[in-house]
């Protein structure tokens, strides 16, 4: 499904040059569940930034449903935001101005569907994540949880290839975060999606199938369930004592 | 079904607010240039003031000021609209709609907010300029000169303005989209433009700064022509420069730093921290209310600086009536006059009259060069002098004073004020009618308010002798006299007027700087004299009642009464440009301001929800909110009021080289109308505090605020 072959990228701070991905390599099969842990400053949201196209990269692959990424033109950017990516991000990026039902239909209206099907899709995904009740309310008259289920439903309207998440559960309390990851276990299960996330939350990061931990822009370890839960939590957690402990 | 286009049409109408900031300050920059330019350019008030005069190139300096000002703060509401709209298309373009997607709504937006906005404030800026032209009319003086026609030409002045907010609206929004990534284009509305660095000597060396560009700016040009005998071109006003850097760098550490610290620092740090954050932008408006407050005070400052000057000279005059007409003229008789006094029930209690005489001076005058240098040249007709004996100086000022034979006098004002006004270095004085010359130096000056600055006394006998033959052409005679009563004499003193001018040939149809002497100069060399070409104001008898006649006729009488009473309508013109100009500076100064101040809640609404958290109670959190909007209306205020205060001192003062009483109560009638409009501003203030607080969800009272979080 998604292909990381060698990644590197630099940003410039002045005359210094640093390198924040030195050489990623990594595969996601179809239907995965895969997180991305990490100390600050170790590349993961710029790892999540290169896979999802928003800033170029130097040099290396990245290939999505056997489509390389590098290089394409804005047309096809968008088309693959679209149409193969989903998105969750940590502050939700809901539209203030729109309902939860008009915001989950949103990819779907910007790629020109004006269907009954969508609609009927967007009810459909409001009764998988249990918020239909609050399908036609604002973003502001809901609570974080229920945002960010708005958005792993959004995510998934056009039935993407991936989801990228970055820190879904990072302005979450314990009770959303829990609920947020039902979603994603959700949509795993029910709708075969592969969902690609990054975090700091060893909780949230124990129901994926594989963590890979990055240090100082490369893979350090990578980290596969094979356990129960609990136990898979208690694994990251010595990993990252591991990798010197930035890591909450 | 929903579509994109619907989907932007439900954003809109949800965040209106945003559209309708930014449809405002369009409105109302392109309102206020429009109004100010159909002003500017109207025939009435061209009429008036005078081509290549200190009141045009005012009138013409505040307008740049205030279309800069409107210019950089509808950029400015254009990158409030932006930056809100930034997470809008930051979240489409994450979605996968592409940028062509994006701009095609952007751009169809601006366009309906901008043609629309900039048509609504071109259209009705005319109208607007007139409602308050007639609003002056009608409660304060109305006069036929008042009547208001505009120049369709002034239209292309705001077209222009349009254009320019236009296009600026346009190139921003390009920018916005040509951003290079979605993530850029996220954290846009997140942004703050902290000033990183000010060091502690930033507001001291700006005070140096200010001082040195203020007072460097404006005496350059008198060091220019006085010493280099040149007069600078335009661009020297580049002088100033350091004004305006020292005022941005007060600004600054004003706004980053304070001036006070010590534990009034951490006092204040939250206000001051917030502040900072927002540093660049913040200090950008600040600046432009600066500016634009002094642009209003110079504009207001002129009616009562113009009229208390006015009022005590009026005052101060010792004689109710006075007059002076040609010898050679078939001018009214004592006994007309005293005819027409007792037709309009009026008693003449003294009664004076002398003769005096117009003598050809020799002296220095200037030669233009190229380049704008110029050299003196001695001539021996170099202009006219009014030369009264002393017997008749003495007899008409009730003094008793001697001039030596062979020397002259030259007569001050009563405060010793006007001798940069009387030329005393003629050595040879000139009988026009005969030539016949005589040997004369300057030996006193003497002081008597109605002969000030434009009256020589002479010995008796070389008066005598240097008038034998003269022509009644080149004497004249001066009268003075009282009245009962003489404040209720104004019909009197209406006909009188009218009468002096019936009476006066076309040969003294002249402005007063006309100089007949000059003039026969100038024939002599076969040069065009200046004063018959189009540069001279031209007097005609026909507008005895406009201003121009009234402040330039070589012959106006000075009579109490009336220029008591027609003071306002004379001036009616001026008064109210200056009055219009002061307006619309100061809307735009409180617009500004208050666009700013809610900035500075819609910036800040997450800090002062967690610094509630962090357990702020609502009295600090209050206090902090005020000492903000104080810094964003005080600063500007204070700093603005005194450049400009200290300014017109300056100016007072190098006129003559002090300042005289009439100034010292104009720049004391200044203060009242400092007082005035800092109340207005300051009620402004409050209305912007109350608002900032209430968006904030922090109660003014600071015992209590209501938690809107639904959260």
């Amino acid at each position: 499904m998604l292909q990381v072959k060698d990644l590197h990228k630099s940003y410039k701070a002045g005359k210094i040059t640093y390198e924040v991905l030195n050489g990623i390599n990594l595969t996601v099969a179809q239907g995965e569940f895969v997180a991305v842990m990490g100390p600050s400053g170790s590349g993961k949201t710029t790892l999540l930034n290169c896979i999802s196209c928003y800033i170029p990269f130097d040099k290396g692959h990245i290939t999505l449903g056997g489509q390389d990424l590098k290089n394409l033109n804005e047309e096809s950017l968008s088309k693959v935001h679209n149409k193969k990516l989903g998105f969750v991000f940590q502050d939700f990026m809901l539209l203030d101005g729109l309902n939860v039902l008009d915001n989950i239909m949103l990819p779907r209206i910007i790629s020109g569907d004006t269907s009954e099907a969508m609609e009927q899709r967007g009810n459909e995904l409001c009764d998988i994540f249990g918020i239909s009740h609050i399908k036609n309310k604002y973003p502001a008259e809901i609570s974080g949880g229920e945002k960010q289920r708005t958005a792993v439903a959004r995510s998934l309207i056009n039935e993407p290839l991936m989801i990228l998440a970055d820190e879904p559960t990072g302005n979450l309390d314990s009770k959303s975060s829990r609920t947020v990851i039902s979603s994603f276990e959700e949509a795993k299960n029910h709708l075969s999606a592969t969902i690609f996330m990054v975090t700091h939350d060893s909780f949230a990061a124990s129901f994926c199938d594989r963590v890979i931990m990055l240090k100082d822009g490369a893979v350090y370890k990578v980290l596969e369930k094979k356990t129960e839960r609990g136990a898979f939590q208690e694994e990251l957690l010595e990993a990252i004592k591991e990798m010197s402990g930035d890591v909450a | 079904m929903k579509n994109f286009g619907k989907i932007n049409t439900a954003l809109r109408r949800k965040n209106k607010k945003n559209y309708a900031l930014l449809v405002a300050c369009i409105f109302f920059s392109v309102l206020l240039i429009t109004a100010y330019v159909s002003m500017m350019r109207s025939p009435t008030v061209l009429a008036i003031l005078p081509e290549g005069g200190d009141s045009r190139k005012q009138m013409m300096m505040i307008f740049v000021l205030a279309a800069i000002g409107c210019g950089f703060f509808t950029t400015y509401a254009a990158s409030i609209f932006f930056r809100y709209k930034s997470r809008e298309a930051g979240i489409f373009m994450a979605l996968g709609a592409s940028r062509g997607q994006i701009s095609r709504q952007l751009f169809y937006e601006l366009f309906v907010i901008s043609a629309g906005s900039c048509a609504a404030g071109a259209l009705l800026g005319t109208p607007l300029a007139w409602c308050i032209w007639q609003l002056f009319r009608t409660l304060l003086v109305d006069t036929q000169e008042m009547t208001l026609a505009f120049d369709p030409q002034a239209y292309m002045f705001a077209l222009a303005f349009s254009l320019f907010i236009f296009i600026s609206i346009f190139i921003m929004g390009r920018r916005f989209i040509r951003r290079t990534n979605i993530i850029d284009i996220v954290n846009e509305q997140r942004k703050s433009e902290p000033i990183r660095e000010v060091k502690p000597w930033y507001g001291p060396v700006g005070i140096v700064l200010m001082i040195v560009g203020g007072f460097g700016g404006y005496i350059a040009p008198t060091i220019f022509i006085k010493v280099y005998q040149w007069y600078p071109p335009a661009w020297t006003n580049i002088i100033y420069l350091p004004l305006f850097i020292g005022l941005y760098m007060v600004l600054i550490h004003t706004v980053v730093r304070g001036w006070k610290h010590g534990k009034s620092r951490y006092k204040n740090i939250i206000t001051n921290s917030l502040m900072k954050f927002q540093g660049k932008q913040t200090v950008n408006n600040m600046l432009v209310i600066t500016v634009l407050i002094a642009g209003a005070y110079f504009a207001a400052f002129y009616t009562p600086m113009l009229g208390t000057g006015a009022m005590q000279e009026t005052e101060k005059r010792p004689v109710d009536y006075a007059f002076h007409y040609r010898a050679d003229q078939n001018m009214l008789t004592r006994s007309d006059i005293t005819a027409i006094a007792a037709e309009e029930g009026v008693t003449i209690t003294s009664w004076k009259d002398a003769e005096f005489a117009v003598l050809g001076q020799d002296g220095q005058h200037e030669v233009d060069d190229e380049g704008g240098k110029y050299h003196y040249e001695y001539s021996k007709l170099n202009g006219a002098g009014k030369y009264i004996a002393e017997s008749n100086y003495n007899a008409m000022t009730g003094q008793n004073i001697n001039v030596e034979p062979g020397r002259f006098a030259a007569v001050l004002a009563d405060d010793g004020t006007g001798d940069n006004m009387i030329q005393v270095d003629a050595t040879w004085l000139t009988n026009m009618t005969t030539r016949k010359m005589l040997s004369v130096s300057f030996q006193k000056y003497l002081r008597y308010e109605m002969m000030a600055s434009s009256y020589y006394v002479l010995d008796d006998a070389d008066y005598a002798q240097i008038t034998a033959g003269l022509a009644n052409e080149w004497r004249e005679k001066l009268v003075y006299f009282n009245v009962e009563g003489a404040l209720l004499t104004y019909d009197f003193a209406k006909k009188l007027y009218n009468s002096i001018v019936d009476h006066s040939g076309p040969e003294c149809e002249l402005p007063e700087f006309y100089d007949r002497v000059e003039k026969i100069a100038a024939d002599k060399a076969s040069e065009t004299y200046w004063g018959d070409t189009e540069q001279m104001t031209k007097i005609s008898y026909a507008g005895r009642d406009s201003s121009e006649f009234k402040q330039f006729w070589e012959y106006m009488p000075q009579f109490r009464v009336l220029d008591r009473n027609n003071f306002v309508a004379t001036y009616a013109v001026f008064l109210m440009l200056f009055i219009f100009i002061a307006i619309i500076c100061f809307a735009a100064v409180l617009v500004i301001g208050y666009t700013r101040c809610l900035t500075i809640a819609i910036n800040n609404l997450q800090v002062y929800e967690d610094l509630r958290r962090l357990g702020a109670t609502p009295k600090y959190l209050y206090n902090s909110i005020k000492g903000q909007i104080s810094k964003v209306f005080g600063v500007p205020g204070i700093v603005g009021t005194s450049l400009i205060y200290i300014f017109y001192v300056m100016i007072m003062f190098f006129n003559d080289n002090m300042i005289t009483q009439s100034e010292i109560s104009g720049l004391i009638s200044c203060l009242f109308v400092i007082a005035g409009m800092s109340v207005v501003i300051w009620i402004f203030h409050r209305f912007t505090l109350h608002k900032v607080c209430k968006m904030l969800n922090v109660k003014q009272s600071g015992k209590q605020h209501t938690n809107k979080c639904t959260e």
